[in-house]
């Protein structure tokens, strides 16, 4: 799927400019990191994609769709075929791994046997078998990141959004969430992931979108964290 | 099948989670259904006992010795609150009167010639309308007098209005009661999953998805409230009808269980209907406010 924002500014009340004129393009199958400080306006982008933030001005277009003009009956079919996964992960605490994972299917009457099939299958993927009847709170950070993105894999996304996946993580741990991303997006989904982690950001070299209070500072692809 | 799984699971898990409030919200919805219940059959009694009387209540018509009784019977039969007229010649009020004094009859012999004139006794659809009816008789001049139990009427009347406007208290005071608790325990339940509902959201569930097991606790809940009010009714009205027999013998009290039945039936479905209300109320103005983009 092809993101596109043109002119886009948004400001929450009373006057906090989140983001302000961006223009920007990601291709489908692209990886594509947003990197800046904290308050620079990088969760903001990626609400404004899974439509939790509508633009105060300009537009945002996915799959050449103006999200602004989506109605709200159309949102959760659009959602389903959007991934993401956040930085605090997101998972329902009184569902299992493997529930958290079928919940995302049943939402979508998906019959019973498929639905084990497949989050069998992503619970694999991300090598979480031995854990999959186990609760959040029972995992460590790692392996809920792990749940969380088995999760938004689960109906197979076009596009996967990732606020921070590696935020809460050691090093060794955010290698190996790093390695299940660039796998997915070797399967040709678009990948967008904000990050404040440089040595992922140059030990896997994808494009590098920075943003500073609010703006698009630099679009590089195959950068590297700092200039 | 998948999604009423998941309805039913969540809808369990919501009245365990919350068992206290659940179980607060029941005992809050019988007790108000089982005053509601009972208030409508007191109603339904005492307008029950109003028609009985109603249906008794003669206004009694003596007409001129000079007119036509039956033409005069003709034109009150065209009045909207007259439910029938019959005529009564002299003999028949003699006959009447002869039999209602008994061995003292032989007294009337002495009189001579009959005294007694035509009269008409009319039955009305309503005591309401009595006063009214009065009044148009006495405007007319082929009558000479109006008899009637004024009292009685003007008694039945108020106590009619009376009963109907305690009904409607109520019958109001229950449902805003009943449905401002089934409210808050739903948006207690909504609110306490408030993070829960944003990821849902996040990962594509529909809203009424999501809010499904939340209307279904509130629905029953209250239906359960009041399947548990139409018990009560079923065990304190009839032990109640059988002190009142016992005592007041001549009172004609609502006790048919087929009636009741229907009656509790009724208020089961009320108590749904209202529960279903109330949640899907307030599960659509959470939902909203939820899904709402920043």
């Amino acid at each position: 799927m092809n993101i596109k924002f043109s002119d886009v500014t948004k400001i929450f009340k009373p006057d906090i400019v989140a983001v302000k004129d961006v223009n920007l393009e990601i291709k489908r199958g692209e990886f594509v990191y947003i990197i800046g400080a904290t308050g620079s306006g990088k969760s903001t982008l990626l609400h404004m994609i899974t439509r939790e933030t509508l633009p105060t001005k300009g537009s945002v277009s996915v799959g050449n769709i103006n999200l602004k003009n989506m109605r709200d009956s159309e949102i959760p079919y659009y959602r389903r075929d959007v991934g993401v996964v956040a930085q605090d992960f997101k998972l329902i605490p009184s569902l299992t791994v493997f529930e958290n994972i079928a919940f995302v299917m049943e939402t979508m009457s998906v019959p019973p046997t498929l639905v084990k099939y497949r989050a069998e299958k992503v619970i694999d993927q991300v090598g979480l078998r031995r854990r999959k009847n186990m609760r959040p709170l029972q995992l460590s950070g790692g392996e809920q990141q792990r749940v969380a993105i088995a999760r938004a894999l689960a109906n197979t996304p076009s596009l996967f959004i990732a606020d921070e996946p590696t935020g809460n993580l050691d090093y060794h741990t955010s290698d190996e969430i790093m390695q299940i991303l660039m796998s997915i997006n070797a399967s040709g989904v678009t990948v967008v992931m904000s990050t404040h982690n440089q040595s992922i950001v140059d030990t896997y070299r994808q494009r590098v979108l920075e943003l500073s209070q609010g703006r698009v500072v630099r679009d590089e692809p195959d950068g590297r964290y700092l200039e | 099948m998948v999604t009423l799984r998941y309805i039913l699971r969540d809808t369990a898990r919501i009245l365990i989670r919350h068992w206290i409030l659940g179980f607060l919200t029941l005992m809050t919805a019988a007790v108000m259904m089982w005053i509601l219940g009972l208030a409508t059959l007191f109603s339904l009694n005492i307008q029950s006992l109003l028609l009985r009387l109603e249906r008794d209540l003669i206004v009694q018509a003596y007409i001129h010795k000079d007119s036509n009784p039956e033409s005069v019977a003709v034109t009150i039969r065209r009045l909207p609150i007259v439910a029938d007229v019959r005529s009564v010649s002299p003999d028949d009020a003699l006959a009447r009167l002869q039999a209602r004094m008994g061995s003292q009859a032989k007294a009337l012999d002495l009189i001579g010639e009959n005294p007694l004139q035509w009269s008409l006794e009319i039955h009305v659809t309503a005591a309401s309308g009595v006063q009214g009816l009065v009044r148009n008789l006495m405007s007319m001049p082929e009558i000479e007098d109006v008899v009637y139990s004024g009292m009685v009427v003007e008694r039945l009347s108020s106590m009619s209005k009376m009963a109907d406007s305690a009904t409607l208290t109520m019958f109001l005071l229950s449902i805003m009661i009943t449905s401002l608790v089934v409210y808050n325990t739903t948006h207690i339940s909504l609110y306490s999953r408030r993070d829960e509902i944003s990821i849902m959201f996040l990962i594509g569930a529909t809203r009424s998805y999501i809010a499904t097991p939340f209307v279904l606790e509130g629905t029953l809940l209250s239906l359960f409230g009041a399947a548990m009010a139409a018990l009560g009714i079923v065990f304190t009205y009839f032990p109640g009808v059988r002190i009142l027999q016992s005592t007041l013998p001549f009172l004609e009290i609502v006790a048919d269980r087929r009636v009741i039945a229907q009656f509790c039936a009724l208020l089961v479905a009320f108590g749904g209907t209202l529960g279903w209300l109330c949640s899907c109320l307030v599960a659509l103005r959470f939902m909203n406010s939820a899904a709402k983009p920043l």
